[in-house]
């Protein structure tokens, strides 16, 4: 179970680093994003399999966004630079694939269902990254 | 101060420009140039961004209001430029740099020829095998994805420079993917092709553009929020699309069998 969860990070930290340098990300913080993506993705995974899908969205991309805004901080970067890679992992592809294999299937009621969620997990990663995103630039204020 | 003015307006359009350009947020292109004004002192100004354009304007008491108006028309995502241009509206606002550097700098960032990293032709391939172990691939889907991914960005190299490219290139490397996926699991008969489909899609996917346009429609940028949500039900559908018509035919032809 920890072996395969540990696995998967792996698998993750390796995704999310190549696809920083696909987006020609700065090679400095190629590490960080990535390690940000595994992190990101071990609580996503733990709350899947938990059987706490949104929840998992939801959480996931908060500790995504919190992290890459602290780096961003900390090295004087767009935040971007560090979230868009490391929450690539999460972007819930298999539910697209889905919606369009159920469509392809004839099944339109289950490609409906499959795409509705898809769309509310993608909702619920963009409603954790506003609301990070305005706390700690919030937090950064009171400090000023 | 007449020709600074024009030499500010230059610099926050060129700035603004490899913004946008380059996958940065509507809002950064919008801060960039109220940060640059403000530290030349120039308060009074407006700026409209949107994803496929921005408009600005300064109003100065003594001369007339200027005004500049740029399209946006090829828009690609390169995260270093962008914190390049943050990092030189950093100094300018510390005046750390003159405005005659600052433009320098942001023209040789925006016409300089990118000199294309040797591996970046691999990049993609190896990010897609990996996401395939990550949905459940083995050796056999981690390999395919390599070559299949390889194939589809020599392929969609060609039509960068199209018209309409992103749906072009969307819509055939998702039939691209779906064919040499299906082909080579029905042809060995192991393997899943499905995790060498998702896998594949993974990286071509408009990831930031589905989170920024949640994201700007909640701060109240409700036009580039529209913008970046039909790019990215474009890119998304079409990618989906090219995919399940080679789906449906492999099932119509019977090489997949449900």
């Amino acid at each position: 179970m920890i072996l395969e969860l540990l696995l998967q990070m792996l698998y993750c930290f390796g995704a999310s680093f190549f696809y920083a340098l696909i987006m020609n990300a700065p090679k400095k913080t190629l590490v960080h994003s990535s390690v940000i993506a595994s992190l990101g993705y071990l609580i996503y995974i733990v709350c899947v399999n938990n059987g706490n899908l949104k929840l998992g969205f939801l959480l996931g991309t908060a500790f995504i966004t919190f992290l890459g805004e602290l780096y961003a901080r900390k090295f004087k970067m767009p935040a971007t630079i560090f979230i868009f890679p490391g929450i690539i992992p999460i972007v819930p592809g298999l539910g697209l694939y889905e919606t369009m294999y159920e469509f392809v299937q004839n099944d339109i009621s289950a490609a409906l269902e499959v795409g509705v969620n898809t769309l509310v997990n993608i909702g619920a990663m963009a409603i954790a990254m506003a609301m990070v995103s305005l706390i700690v630039s919030k937090i950064k204020f009171n400090k000023n | 101060m007449e020709i600074n003015e024009i030499k500010l307006l230059k610099t926050i359009k060129l700035a603004a420009q490899i913004i946008l350009e380059n996958g940065g947020e509507t809002y950064r292109a919008e801060e960039t140039i109220k940060y640059i004004c403000n530290s030349f002192n120039v308060y009074d100004i407006e700026s409209i961004a949107t994803p496929t354009g921005f408009y600005i304007t300064i109003n100065s008491e003594k001369a007339e209001s200027k005004t500049i108006v740029k399209r946006i028309n090829k828009r690609t995502i390169n995260l270093q430029k962008i914190n390049d241009v943050n990092e030189i509206s950093r100094q300018l606002s510390l005046h750390s740099i003159s405005l005659n550097d600052a433009l320098q700098k942001l023209n040789k960032i925006e016409y300089n020829p990118e000199e294309h990293d040797k591996f970046s032709l691999y990049y993609p391939a190896i990010s897609s095998a990996f996401f395939t172990l990550l949905f459940g691939g083995g050796i056999l889907e981690f390999f395919t994805a390599l070559f299949t991914v390889i194939l589809v960005t020599l392929i969609s190299r060609n039509f960068e420079n199209l018209h309409s490219s992103q749906f072009f290139s969307a819509i055939i490397s998702g039939s691209l993917i779906a064919i040499i996926a299906i082909l080579i699991t029905y042809v060995t008969g192991i393997g899943n092709y499905n995790y060498i489909i998702v896998g594949c899609i993974m990286p071509l996917l408009p990831g930031l553009a589905m989170t920024n346009a949640i994201r700007d429609t909640i701060r109240g940028d409700l036009i580039s929020g529209t913008a970046r949500a039909t790019e990215a039900i474009l890119v998304a559908s079409s990618l989906a699309a090219g995919a399940g018509v080679i789906i449906y035919i492999a099932y119509s032809t019977g090489i997949l069998v449900s």
